[in-house]
Parts: structure tokens; sequence; C-alpha cells
């Protein structure tokens, strides 16, 4: 019977068909392996992500010239042929049906925002501008940018808008996020340089993470600490027991904003152990007796009441720090957002210069980057400082800057821009009455975002500048110019590593979308201005003035021929000096201990802690902590959420965890709906109970408008960066 | 030098730069990499990834999943995607999260699962075309797309909930291990994806497989039951899981798809069966031959109207005459093959119960003659059966025993897919309740509006009258048993149901207690009232039963491996 019935099903059952033929796969060539049939490429080239700092390469999958599909470049030495979610999601966002494709203007009868021609807009972006200053001055004018366009973008849009257009006050979401990491290296080695290389993951003995998921934030850097074949200690440090937590071998679960006090507690038990390297101090630093002195107060005594930490915890893990050979510490935005943030990133570098762990392999003070071209934000994008991280007050600095430019160094400002919150204070003031908005979210990413949202309403004119018509920030607009988008345009990012990456236009912009670096070109044109600007006639030319403008200074690129020698050694991580001796792939800063401060030494800098703002108290009794929740989401989702993959990896809606007890004391339960109140405002989500969140503490991700309506104005004194981790708020349950 | 005409449009840098941005240079800009390439560059990540032989006898191919180095990323879902060439929004692999511990040893753990490729598929055996196919060299469980007819039946027999339905194609897809990158010793896309390497691919002893899916031992906290089908994959971990460990998604209460033209056929073949259930048991009453008629048409018509609506539910359904290819395994093979002997038995009893009337019409009108003729006329009609009168009450009572079997093979399929709220025990009163009550009901309705029979009528409204009360009162016995018991197996079920379907719960217990009511009343009224009454019965169970298939389907609460935070 079973015979037969098989013999049967042999002869009737159909093996072949459209239906499987849609899904059959052939040899992709090219070095890809098997890939679909129906998207085998006549062409790969390899285009580096635009989603975060890590830089990966992926390899985009050509046909007839175009994009059709990508996988993760096997040969870029950042990912090694890996990629995270959004990366291979990259060109999803690109096809989603909200792309803006012409400029639009908001009809002041119907309130909506209606189709005009590129003519039409230019001449009313100038005109209203130009009314604004000649009414309200040059201050009155302000933008904020982003660490989402290429380096070539940002800086003519900062050359623009200063040197051009004539005014002041600008600035981008790189505050939001690494701005601590900019003013800490600055301040504490002369200029903003992470020391680091990818492979320092894989050559330390002891890793500390201090406010950093990176198995989430930044999976495919995760990867190289997996790839560590030394059995290295782990130390996560972080109120929460994230996933990165979870992979540690220590975890040390501080309470919120407590992290000054640990890492001065930390140097302080160095110290009096002996437990430093005084040849390197003494070699390379200046200020430690000061700061030997100062941290004698952070006694293990003190440590453990304001961490929540025992003291044997506290000893272990300054024990693994010592005992390790070869340390690596690496901070993101649980340091950097923070109310005395600058401070803390600071006092992690302390603990590597007083270590010696700095300039070998494997060690460092290492920063790891937000966006993928913060990096390119923070020495290219003219804001807090001159291009190429020259000072605008340096008479010096403004002559170099003004002859590769070709320019009078009279249109150089010498004051310096205010930060965002400043800005916003701005229009709050009614100093600000013009805003352009570029590639960023603010409506939905900037702290208490009501006040925010309703600021904008005092502006005379708002332009917003973006892939799409619909995100948070374009609601308000006056004016939304469309963008071609990463895939659409050329230009290099620089990643976390310092490495300068290629991106390529692969793929069509819709309608009349046009690159910022066209858009800043028109601009220039209707301003009046473009004579200033005939240098920059594209991309790759722009990145030729860049190089002359780097030259002499820490991050010096003119030994980079052009943007095919980027492709071909798959980026170039600066410092690379015209005939510089070392090409190797994977460079780290300080091998030679000297630092980029006149006298070549790094600063140990230090100041006492101050309490942060917004504490909990009997009516806002828990702290509210903010981050990343999954890999597949990317901020403000602008682009994530346009991914059917990728939405299915994360949850619709906002949610907050909740610790277990915290949850039975309120009768909550996972999946219930909660209020969620801040001294600010009041939100509701979905509650999620877990232990992984500490009694007293709630977290939410970033990536949901609710998070931000919450968030308080608190900033770090010299970064400006808002304290989006610490908040006080006040949970219910909602019937 | 060239002039523009002077009547021509002057090209503006607006121009330009919109036409320089369409404009796509990658590739002469830049250098070709691997141009000559054909080894795959990515095999040197992944090489110690995957077997270096192909399986034996009495082995497979299995993934193998390290938790210690699933952190989370989710890159696998999205290589997956990509390199597969998926629907928008299609993914063959998902990536959960299991939660426990205590405060002070908290404990979460990212679970990245895809098919199990089990050693006893349940996909596979529910198939009723044979569109499943455990390779037997590696034991990949492949799913064949061209032969699916998108009848869904694996998605309820999978308990990982692994084939994913399509409605754009009309067909279920499913994760086929990359089998035809392995022939060629490339790693499926999610082992070459894992920047951690916690995917592999194994292989696995069946004999093994099978030990260590012993009744009690799952794959993971939250998962089902591994003796079911005996899935293949390995997780494996250092750390101690806690006993409290649970899945992020534990919580969460989901609809599953109601499927109506399922409801629309349970139902409708449900009311037939008892229709001539009524019919069978009435074979030696005096009324038998005045009822006969218009029940087995009845019956009959309820019948084809619940198998044509059926058909909406099938997303290939021309090639559904395959069906017999999975009578070996597959309920649903039986099913269809029954309901097949069902609606062939049905027709000839159709026909065959108006012979008395057909034969009465006759002779009246043209004699005893022609009423012959007639009837050799509906004899050929009426063969393989003779249309002897005397063998209609035969028929009656064979198509009464081949509708039980029919509704016996219904609900068969659902008991088979191991889902609790499924159980024998929940859906055979289910579905024998529906027959009972709704059988009786269209009866005693068709035969008041007939006015035939009128005190047969009258006791068959006292019989729906009790099976409306008796039903009723099981089924909210069973929802209060299976809510107050958290370890009752369809508590889930039960609470989804007080969750999310109360509103449709409220109305359903609105309609019995109506239909109780009504019930009454058409037993007391005589002859027109009953009329009004029994209709009205018979629509008030009715909308009640539609209710209750309504849950039946939506509350079944399927069983799937442990998902993400649900928000």
């Amino acid at each position: 019977m079973k015979k037969i019935v098989d013999q049967i099903g042999a002869a009737v059952r159909q093996w072949d068909g459209p239906q499987t033929q849609d899904l059959v796969l052939s040899p992709g060539e090219f070095g890809l392996g098997k890939v679909p049939e129906r998207f085998k490429p006549d062409d790969v080239t390899t285009v580096v992500c635009g989603f975060c700092s890590t830089g990966c390469g992926l390899q985009v999958h050509m046909k007839d010239g175009k994009a059709i599909n990508l996988s993760a470049d096997a040969d870029y030495p950042v990912n090694l042929g890996m990629a995270c979610p959004k990366g291979w999601e990259a060109l999803t966002p690109l096809r989603a049906d909200d792309r803006a494709t012409t400029p639009m203007l908001r009809n002041e009868q119907t309130g909506e925002l209606e189709p005009v021609d590129w003519e039409r807009a230019l001449v009313l972006f100038c005109e209203r501008f130009k009314e604004i200053k000649a009414k309200h001055g040059e201050e009155s004018v302000a933008f904020l940018s982003t660490g989402q366009i290429v380096t070539e973008e940002m800086a003519f849009l900062g050359a623009l808008f200063k040197f051009g257009m004539g005014f002041v006050h600008c600035d981008s979401n790189t505050r939001q996020c690494m701005a601590t990491s900019h003013v800490a290296y600055k301040q504490s080695f002369g200029f903003d340089a992470p020391p680091y290389t990818y492979a320092d993951f894989e050559q330390s003995d002891v890793l500390v993470f201090i406010g950093s998921n990176l198995c989430i934030a930044h999976p495919i850097m995760w990867q190289r600490v997996m790839r560590n074949r030394h059995h290295p200690d782990i130390i996560v440090i972080d109120p929460r027991k994230t996933e990165t937590a979870m992979a540690a071998t220590q975890h040390y679960a501080i309470q919120p904003k407590s992290d000054l006090v640990l890492l001065y507690g930390l140097a302080n038990i160095l110290i009096a152990s002996g437990w430093i390297d005084r040849g390197y101090i003494d070699a390379h630093t200046t200020g430690f007796d000061g700061f030997a002195e100062f941290v004698r107060e952070f006694t293990t005594c003190r440590v453990t009441r304001d961490t929540g930490l025992s003291s044997d915890q506290i000893w272990l893990l300054a024990d693994t720090i010592a005992k390790g050979k070869r340390v690596s510490f690496w901070w993101t935005m649980g340091i950097n957002q923070g109310h005395e943030a600058t401070r803390s990133a600071q006092a992690i570098i302390n603990l590597a210069l007083m270590t010696g762990n700095m300039g070998r392999p494997g060690t460092g003070a290492n920063s790891v980057t937000g966006q993928c071209n913060a990096m390119g934000s923070r020495v290219y994008g003219n804001i807090t400082s001159l291009l190429g991280g020259h000072d605008p007050a340096n008479e010096a600095h403004r002559a170099k800057v003004a002859g590769a430019l070709g320019l009078d160094p009279s249109v150089i400002p010498r004051e310096p821009s205010w930060a965002y919150d400043e800005i916003v204070e701005g229009i709050r003031a009614g100093k600000i009455k013009g805003l352009w908005v570029i590639a960023t979210n603010s409506s939905h990413s900037w702290v208490q975002q009501q006040d925010f949202n309703e600021l904008l309403a005092k502006l005379d004119f708002l332009v917003v500048q973006d892939l799409y018509f619909t995100t948070d920030t374009a609601q308000h607009a006056d004016l939304v110019l469309p963008a071609a988008g990463w895939g659409e345009k050329e230009g290099t990012f620089i990643n976390s590593e310092r490495r300068i990456g290629l991106i390529k236009k692969v793929s069509r912009a819709p309608g009349q979308a046009l690159s910022d670096f066209n858009i800043f070109k028109l601009v220039a044109q209707y301003w009046g201005c473009g004579e200033m600007f005939t240098r920059w006639s594209s991309p790759e030319n722009a990145f030729e003035l860049l190089k002359e403008i780097s030259r002499g200074q820490p991050c010096d690129m003119t030994g980079i021929r052009n943007y095919a020698m980027i492709d071909e050694s798959g980026g170039v991580q600066w410092p690379f000096a015209e005939n510089a001796s070392d090409a190797s792939t994977e460079r780290r800063l300080f091998a030679d201990g000297a630092y980029f401060h006149a006298d070549g030494k790094a600063k140990f800098l230090f100041e006492l802690p101050r309490e942060a703002p917004d504490k909990p108290d009997r009516d806002f009794p828990f702290i509210l902590l903010t981050g990343r929740g999954t890999s597949s989401q990317w901020h403000t989702q602008t682009r994530t959420s346009k991914s059917d993959v990728l939405r299915q990896l994360y949850p619709a809606q906002a949610y907050a965890e909740l610790n277990s007890d915290d949850a039975e004391g309120l009768a909550i339960r996972s999946g219930e709906r909660v209020r969620i109140s801040s001294r600010r405002a009041s939100v509701t989500a979905t509650a999620f109970v877990t232990p992984t969140v500490a009694p007293g503490q709630l977290f939410m991700p970033m990536h949901y408008i609710e998070t931000n309506a919450l968030t308080v104005p608190a900033f770090d004194p010299y970064s400006r960066q808002p304290s989006y981790k610490f908040c006080a708020v006040k949970v219910e349950r909602l019937k | 030098m060239t002039f523009a005409p002077p009547d021509a449009p002057l090209r503006t840098l607006i121009d330009d730069l919109l036409a320089e941005q369409q404009e796509l240079t990658a590739i002469e800009r830049f250098s070709r990499k691997h141009e000559h390439a054909t080894l795959p560059a990515q095999a040197r990540y992944y090489r110690d990834l995957i077997p270096i032989r192909k399986p034996a006898t009495g082995e497979q191919y299995a993934f193998g999943v390290d938790l210690d180095a699933c952190t989370g990323c989710k890159a696998c879902v999205s290589a997956c995607h990509s390199l597969n060439g998926l629907d928008e929004e299609e993914t063959w692999r998902d990536v959960g999260v299991i939660y426990g511990g205590t405060v002070a040893e908290p404990y979460q753990q990212t679970v990245t699962t895809a098919c199990h490729h089990c050693a006893d598929p349940g996909c596979l055996s529910g198939c009723p075309v044979m569109a499943y196919e455990k390779d037997s060299a590696t034991g990949i469980v492949r799913h064949l797309d061209d032969q699916c007819i998108g009848c869904e039946y694996c998605m309820l027999k999978c308990p990982y909930d692994v084939p994913k339905y399509s409605k754009k194609r009309g067909i279920v897809r499913k994760c086929d291990m990359c089998y035809n990158r392995l022939a060629v010793d490339e790693a499926p896309a999610c082992v070459q994806a894992c920047p951690n390497e916690a995917i592999t691919i194994r292989i696995a002893n069946i004999e093994d497989t099978r030990a260590h899916a012993q009744p009690g031992l799952k794959l993971i906290h939250g998962a089902f039951e591994s003796s079911y089908t005996k899935p293949t994959t390995i997780y494996t971990t250092k750390k101690v899981m806690p006993a409290n460990a649970e899945p992020g998604d534990i919580y969460r209460l989901r609809l599953e798809h109601p499927h109506w033209p399922l409801i629309s056929m349970l139902l409708l073949s449900q009311i037939s069966a008892g229709v001539f259930v009524v019919l069978g048991a009435l074979v030696f009453s005096a009324q038998f031959e005045r009822v006969a008629a218009p029940l087995a048409v009845t019956g009959f018509i309820a019948l084809h109207a619940g198998l044509m609506l059926s058909v909406f539910h099938l997303g290939r359904p021309l090639k559904a005459w395959r069906f017999f290819l999975g009578l070996r395994t597959s309920w649903m093979s039986r099913e269809i093959l029954v309901f097949g002997m069902f609606a062939g038995i049905s027709a000839p009893l159709a026909i065959g119960a108006w012979w008395p009337w057909i034969e009465a019409q006759a002779s009246r009108v043209a004699g005893e003659q022609a009423a012959r003729l007639l009837g050799m006329g509906a004899a050929a009609v009426t063969a393989p059966f003779p249309a002897s009168w005397q063998l209609v009450p035969m028929l009656a009572v064979a198509t009464a025993g081949v509708a039980v079997a029919a509704i016996f093979c219904s609900a068969m399929i659902y008991v088979d897919t191991r889902r609790p709220f499924w159980s024998a025990a929940n859906t055979f009163p289910k579905f024998c309740g529906t027959t009972l009550l709704l059988g009786l009901g269209a009866s005693a309705a068709v035969l008041s509006w007939l006015q035939i029979a009128p005190q047969l009528a009258r006791t068959l409204c006292g019989a729906a009258l009790v099976a409306n009360v008796l039903y009723g009162a099981w089924n909210l016995m069973m929802l209060r048993h299976n809510l107050r018991d958290p370890s009752a197996p369809a508590h889930r079920s039960a609470r989804t149901i007080w969750k999310l379907l109360r509103p449709q719960l409220a109305i359903r217990a609105v309609l019995v207690v109506l239909a109780t009511v009504i019930g009454i009343a058409a037993v007391v009224f005589a002859d027109s009232g009953r009329t009004v009454c029994a209709t009205l019965l018979f629509l008030l169970t009715f909308g009640s039963a539609i209710i209750e298939r309504y849950c039946f389907f939506t509350a079944s609460d399927g069983p799937r491996m442990p998902g993400g935070i649900a928000a």
C-alpha cells in the first residue's frame, strides 16, 4: 500500500513550477556565493553603511547599473563579512512611499504641504531667510543638522551657512550623541581623537564597557569582542542587565549616574595600591598629582554608598583592571548623555592614562561613536570648531582655511556658534526666527519634546530637508526640501575608529529629490554667493578641499589620493598624511605617547561630582533610563520603520521595562497599559515586567516618540549634551 | 561653439543637477572587485560552522544554536530574507527572548529560531497533498511550493509557527535550511550572517533526537513539547537557565486567524449532518415518507453550500484534486475523502426521497403508464441505487452514518494539531453539539415552514431547546473551569476569550438565552406561531454557533517559539 501511494505520489507531485522557480538560487559570482536567481547581479560595488558609526562595508549587488540587493562585504576590514539587520535592509527605506519627491510648501489656508517646483522653493527659501536676516540680524537664523550626511555635505553646509550666507548659529544632532566625547578628548588629548582601532577589541585581555550595550547598539563591534582569543575579562558597568551585561564575565549594576564616583573611587584604589604606571604618567601626562590628591576622598565606603555596589565588587573590579596587561575602556551613551558627562568620560581617560593602557594593542580610552558620520561632523561640521578641527579665533587657522577654500578670511566669524540647547532657547527668547533642519528629527529626539514643538510655532520660517515629508519635524515645516539618501549620492563617512569610508550612488533618487550637496549648491547660487563656492563643484572636489584643510592637523588625510583609493583600501583611517610611512589597514593613535597638546602630554581633568538634576522624590519615585531598544531600530525610526522585516523585529508601540518587585507593588503586569509621567509630561506605554531593570528604575527605548516627552532639559556644562538617561517619573496602571 | 536656439528654454542649474542626480555612476567610477571570483569570499568565515561530511544513514542536518553567543542582533533574520529573496514582509527566521531569574540575579537570553527540520514533522504528516518532503539524504524538511494548495493546515500542525502563508501567492513557504547552498558546501544564510558564530549546521543522529524528545522535554523554555514532532535543533548554553524563565511574549494573548471559510464549512456541514442524522433516526417512523424529501434537500443544500464556501479557504483550489496523496497520514485528506462520499451519497437520497411525490404527481397528471416511465427516468438518475422507494430508508441510514464519519474527520483535523484548546475532549463535544443542535433546529424549522408533521416539528423544537440549554451550559462550564485553573491546558485560550473576545461572549450568552425563550415558545405555540418560533430558534442557535466557532479558531492559541517583547 505504502509503495503504491508513494509511486502515485511521485507521479503527481509537482517538484517544479513558477513558485519553486521564484526561490531558486544560483551562483552570484563576484565572490558572492549563491544568490536568489531573480536578483543575480551583473556587478557589485562596496558602499559603507549609513546607519551607525561602525561603518560596515556593504556589498551592493547591481543590475543594469542599479542596486537590487546587498550583502555584507567579506573583505571590508571593519565588519569581516557581517552586518546588522539595519545594514542588510539599507536599501529598503529608499523605496518607501512617503519619500519627498518634490519641494513642498505649506499652504497657509489649508495647512497642508503642497508640491512646488525647485525654482519657487529656492526663491522662497532665500527671500524668507534674507528678510529675517535683514530684520533681526545674522544671529536670527540657525540650522540643526546631522551626523547622517556625508562629510563633504556637512562641510559645505557649515561653510555656506557661515561664510556665504553670513549666519552665526548652527549645530547638529551630534550634540545629542557625541559632543561629550568630542570635548573630553579635545581637553584631555588636545584634539578630538578616539585612539583605537577595532582590532583592539580582539587584542585586549580586559575589556571594560561603561554605559554601552554594544551587543544591541553596535553588534558588529561586539563581533570583534567575540573573536578575541585571549579569554578576556569582559566587564560591563550598566544599571541594567543588558544583553551585553549577560554576555559579560563581570556586571556591575551601579545606581544611575553614580559612574563618576565609581570611576574616581577606582582611581583611588589603583593609586593607593600602587597599581599604576608611574613611568607612563611622568613621561606622557600632566596633572596627575592633583588628580591623585583629589580622588583620595572617593573612599570605597563612599563608592559603595553612591553606587550600590559592595566593597568586594569594587575591589574585584579594580583588581581585574590592575591585573590586565592590555586593558581597553569603552564607553557610549551611558556616559555621553549625562549631566557631568565630560568629566565622566575624562575619568575613564584618566584610568587608561594612569595604568599605561594607551597606545598599545588592546588598550585605550575608547569612545564608541553613534551615528555613521558623527566623526565627520565633529571634525568637518564647521560648527563649534572651524573646518578640520581648527580654532576660529586663531588668525593663522582662519587664514589657512580661507586660503584652502579660496575665500577672504574676513568671512569667517570669530565667535563660536550657540549649542543646540542655546538655539532652542534662542527661539524661546525670540532671537532665532528662522530654522533650517537637515536630516534630523528634532521634534522626536530633543528633550522635553512638547516644549520644543511648541517653540517651533514661534519661528517665522522653518525649513526641513529630509528623505521623507512625513517626519515628525516635517509636520511643522513651512517648506520641505526633498533630499536624496544614502546610496543615492557620493561622499565619505568617518567611522568610530577614524576610518574614512566611501558611499556611492547606486540607486536613483525618487522624483526631484536632490543630494544634500546639490541642494547646498543651489542654495549658494540662489543666495547669490555661488561664486564663493565654485571649488565645491562635486563631492570629490570638496573632499580635495577638506584634504588641504586637514594638512598638518592630527586628522591629516592628505595622503588619500582620491575616492578610488578609499574604495580600493577598504577605507583609510586618519591620520594619513602625504608620504605616510605606515599604510596598514588598522592603526591606533598614541603608540609614541605623543598627545596633541602643545607640550605633547595628555591632561588629567577632574571635578567634584554634582547631584543629577530632576532627582526622584515621593511624587516621582522612579528614575527613567532611556536607550536603544533593539538592533533593528535606528533613532527616531525615520528609516527603520520603512522596512517590513525590521518592523517585525521590534515591538510596534512604546513600552517601559519595570522591575518585577516594583511591578508587584503597583499591581502592574506585563502587557498592561501604564501611564508614565515626568515633571514635564505624561505618556502611555505597555508595561514589560522584568528583573533586568533594577528596582526604582524604568527603562524606555528612545525610538518611540513618547520617550522624549518625558526627558529633562539638563545638560553637561562643557559638551552641552542633554542628560537623556536620568529623569524622575512615576508610573500608574491604566484601567 | 553651439548656441541654444532663441526659443529653447534656458537650461538652469536646477535642470543640470536634477539630471545629474539620476545618473548612476558607481560602477563606472570605481574598480570592480572579485570580477572573476567564483568561490564565495565569505567561505573563510563559515567553513568551520558547517559539517565537512554529508549525513550518513540514520543522520540528518540540524541547526545548532550556541545561546551564549546569541546576543540578539537579529542579523540572521535579515540575511535570510535578503539572501533567499523572500517577499517584502516574509521572514523564515525569528529572534525571541526569554526572561527570568531574580532581582539579585536577573536573566535574559535571546533565542534565534527557524524551522527545526523535525524527525517527525507535523507539517508533513498533516499536508493533504504531499507538498512536504523530508529529504532522505539530508533530513531537511522541504516544502514543494508548486504542489501546495494553500490549505494552511501545516500552519496549524506545526507547533513552532514555522510555515507562513502568503496571501499574494496563495501558498505557504518555509525555511529550507538553504539546502541549495549546503549541497555545494556553502553555509545557510543565517549561518553565514551571524557575527558571533552562534548558528551552526550539525549532523544529528535521528535516534538521539528521538531519545531527546521524551514527553515533558522541550527545546527551550516556552517551546512546545518535543515528543510531538521531534525537532532536531539543539540549543546549548553554559549558563544556568533559571527555572522561572519565560518567553518575552508569554503574557501576550493574540487572536489567531478566524478562517471564515472554515467556520462556514464546519457549521453548514454540521447542519447538514444533523439533518441527515435526524432523517436517519426517523426511518422507522410513520412520518418518514413525508419528511424525507424536505429534510434530505435541506441537508443536501447545506452540505453543498458548505463545501462550496470551503473552497475559498484554499489559496490554490485547482490543485486540490491531489488530496488523496495524504490519506496515509493527513486527517485533512481523510476529511476531503469522507466529505466526498457524504456529498456523493446525499445526492441520490435527495433525489430518491422525492419518489412518492413524483409518482403521485405523475399519476395525477398522466396516469399510471407515465408514472412508470418517470420512475424509470428517476432510476437512471439515481443509479447505481435503484430508484425504488424501499431503498430510500437504507440510503438515509447510510447517509447519516457517512455524515457522522465526516464530522469525526472534521474534528480529528483539529485534535491532531495538539493545540490544547482543540483537544478531543473539547472538540468532539463542540462538533457533535452543533451537529445535533443545528440539525434539530434546521429540521424543525423546515418542517414548520412546510407545515408537514406538526407534532414531529414540535418534538424537534423541544429537542433543539434541550440541546441549546445543555450545550450552552457545557460551554460556560468549560470556560469557567479553564479560566479558574491556571494549570488547565486550555487556560490561555480561556483567557483569550475572557480578555479579547468579551463582546462576542456576551452576545453569545444573549443569543443562547433568547434561543431558550423562543424554544419554549416554539414548543408551546401551535402551527403558525411555531413556524416563526422554530425559524427564530434555528437562527439564534446558528448565530451563537457562529460565535462559538469564531472563538474556536481565534482563541486556539497556536504554540510558537519564544517571541520578543510584545507592545
